[in-house]
């Protein structure tokens, strides 16, 4: 189609300027100044790969925030894209409610993540909260662990704000086995395949992409993941549930030392890219099926 | 497969769904029982009903804290960054969609590589772009990084609607001596709308829940919104559980009900907006 050069730049201009004011300009400032020793006070020095060093050798906290955030995307990507998927697959049959649960399912997934923090923080309250009412309730004595606030139980718990809320996962998996052609599944059933062998190897492996696509949203969920952290244990006790976000957010805006953060914001740029390529191989997302 | 086995798989299956529906919804029920009772039935039993429907805690919660501003800064800075998002993107789609011109692969693969960008990755020039450019503290300081927060995923979605829409249709328009500006206005918008509903859904949800730019590129009520409230009332109201709920319930309950209403559009969307390929 033969458009007037005008028009063109008329029309593509107020998308670049967005995308350039906020992503282009900030990856570049992030980039450029991680090799800069850039604090509050107008200190703004090249350093070279002082940050990155300082990060590899010495900084624990930075350990910690890359170790849980590594740990976090793992679990997301098998745990809770297993659940999603599987929950997929018993919803497929299409017996009586599936609908009604298909959209129980997704309400966390709907409401503002800030809103399940502050609603998780009151589940787990040891005083009042769901959880330790509950153990009361069955075991007959009082319970009051203080779940997000022990050493020992803070990672749990903050993992399960996230792990087993995979109504995504699972809209995107149905979406995925409804288009399986009737024709594959019909020919499995005269061949004397049984529901669980159709499942496994026929509709699963149909839905590989859908997967795929699954596993590289959780993972990466978790590059971002921030306020369900922040909104409860805000990385403690000590540093137990810090993650690269929060770590990040605490560095820039907390201590005002931005070279730093921005050496963060790289590492977790790299980690990104890393995520979607490696996942887009395991899954083989650019071979078709038939 | 025997008797037994099918009736113990049956038996699993329902522990298995029934588990999530309780956690789904399990803890909204409770927050909206609790915010019906008092300090004293909430510390003493989690799974009694309230002794009698009270609406203190929302009136409480009211007086405590401009709640209605924190709704009507949430909606506004929603419905703008989704209206500039659509409008924005929509046009840019168009271009790549139908036209041919250097530079086209170039200017694809740039706009769509921000979505292997973790946004928390650029906070901190973010903030200081914002502050410089005398947005900080501003709804339109939201406004415009939320819409474009979403641009890969809207650019996307609008771009393979627009694919999908024959040209013969513009091409008669052309021939029928109509301009480009009006072409597109005309015909191709109103035929897109489908594709657009489903970015603008998308965006809107987006934005409605953003907590994280939100928090540090804002600090007073004129600017801050919903999600960011729900951290005030945690301290705020640290003694004052009734009103805590109240205030969580309000806070949850529009995203509810839009759901409630809007379930087809909004499921449709997000497995539109997750499938970027």
């Amino acid at each position: 189609m033969r458009v007037k050069k005008r028009y063109m730049v008329f029309f593509l201009l107020p998308c670049i300027l967005l995308f350039a004011l906020v992503y282009l300009l900030p990856i570049i400032i992030v980039l450029f100044t991680s090799f800069y020793e850039w604090k509050a006070g107008g200190i703004f020095q090249f350093i070279g790969l002082d940050n990155y060093i300082k990060a590899i050798l010495e900084d624990t906290r930075m350990h910690t925030a890359l170790k849980n955030t590594g740990i976090w995307a793992l679990l997301q990507s098998v745990i809770h894209v297993g659940i999603g998927t599987t929950t997929a697959l018993l919803l497929s049959r299409r017996r009586k409610g599936w609908k009604l649960l298909r959209t129980v399912y997704m309400i966390p997934n709907v409401i503002s993540a800030s809103a399940l923090g502050v609603i998780f923080l009151n589940v787990f309250n040891p005083k009042y909260g769901l959880v330790n009412s509950f153990i009361s309730l069955v075991t007959g004595e009082k319970f009051a662990k203080n779940w997000y606030f022990d050493q020992n139980s803070a990672f749990f718990t903050v993992t399960l704000s996230w792990l087993l809320y995979a109504g995504l996962v699972t809209i995107l998996v149905l979406a995925g086995l409804a288009s399986i052609s009737e024709d594959v599944l019909e020919a499995a059933k005269i061949d004397g395949a049984s529901t669980l062998q159709i499942d496994l190897f026929i509709r699963l492996p149909l839905t590989r992409t859908v997967i795929g696509t699954s596993v590289i949203i959780a993972a990466t969920s978790m590059l971002r993941e921030f306020e369900l952290i922040y909104l409860t244990t805000n990385g403690g006790p000590g540093i137990t549930t810090l993650n690269l976000p929060l770590y990040l957010y605490k560095t820039s805006l907390m201590d005002n030392n931005y070279g730093y953060a921005n050496m963060m914001g790289v590492v977790l740029i790299i980690l990104g890219v890393i995520a979607v390529f490696a996942i887009n191989k395991i899954f083989r997302m650019n071979e078709a099926d038939y | 497969m025997g008797k037994s086995k099918f009736l113990l798989a049956t038996i699993i299956r329902k522990i298995y769904l029934s588990f999530l529906v309780i956690i789904s919804i399990g803890p909204l029920i409770w927050i909206i029982m609790s915010s019906f009772k008092s300090n004293k039935e909430i510390l003493s039993s989690a799974f009694a009903l309230p002794e009698s429907f009270s609406f203190k805690g929302y009136t409480a919660a009211l007086e405590l804290s401009p709640i209605f501003q924190f709704y009507g800064n949430s909606l506004i800075v929603a419905i703008a960054s989704t209206l500039i998002n659509v409008i924005v993107i929509s046009m840019a789609a168009y271009i790549l969609a139908r036209c041919e011109f250097r530079g086209k692969t170039f200017l694809t693969l740039l706009l769509s590589s921000s979505l292997l960008v973790p946004t928390s990755a650029l906070l901190m020039p973010i903030y200081i772009i914002m502050t410089n450019i005398g947005l900080y503290d501003t709804k339109t300081g939201l406004i415009l990084v939320y819409a474009a927060l979403g641009l890969p995923t809207s650019l996307f979605v609008i771009k393979s609607y627009f694919q999908s829409i024959p040209m013969e249709l513009e091409e008669a328009a052309y021939l029928d001596g109509a301009g480009f500006v009006r072409t597109y206005y005309a015909i191709i918008f109103p035929l897109a709308k489908s594709g657009l509903v489903t970015a603008a859904i998308l965006q809107f949800l987006t934005s409605w829940n953003e907590f994280t730019f939100a928090l540090i590129l804002t600090k007073s009520t004129t600017a801050r919104t919903l999600p960011l409230a729900l951290s005030y009332f945690t301290s705020q109201f640290s003694f004052n559980y009734t009103s805590m709920f109240a205030a969580l319930t309000m806070a949850i309950l529009p995203s509810i009900v839009i759901y409630a209403l809007l379930q087809e559009q909004v499921t449709d969307s997000m497995v539109a907006g997750s499938i970027k390929g």
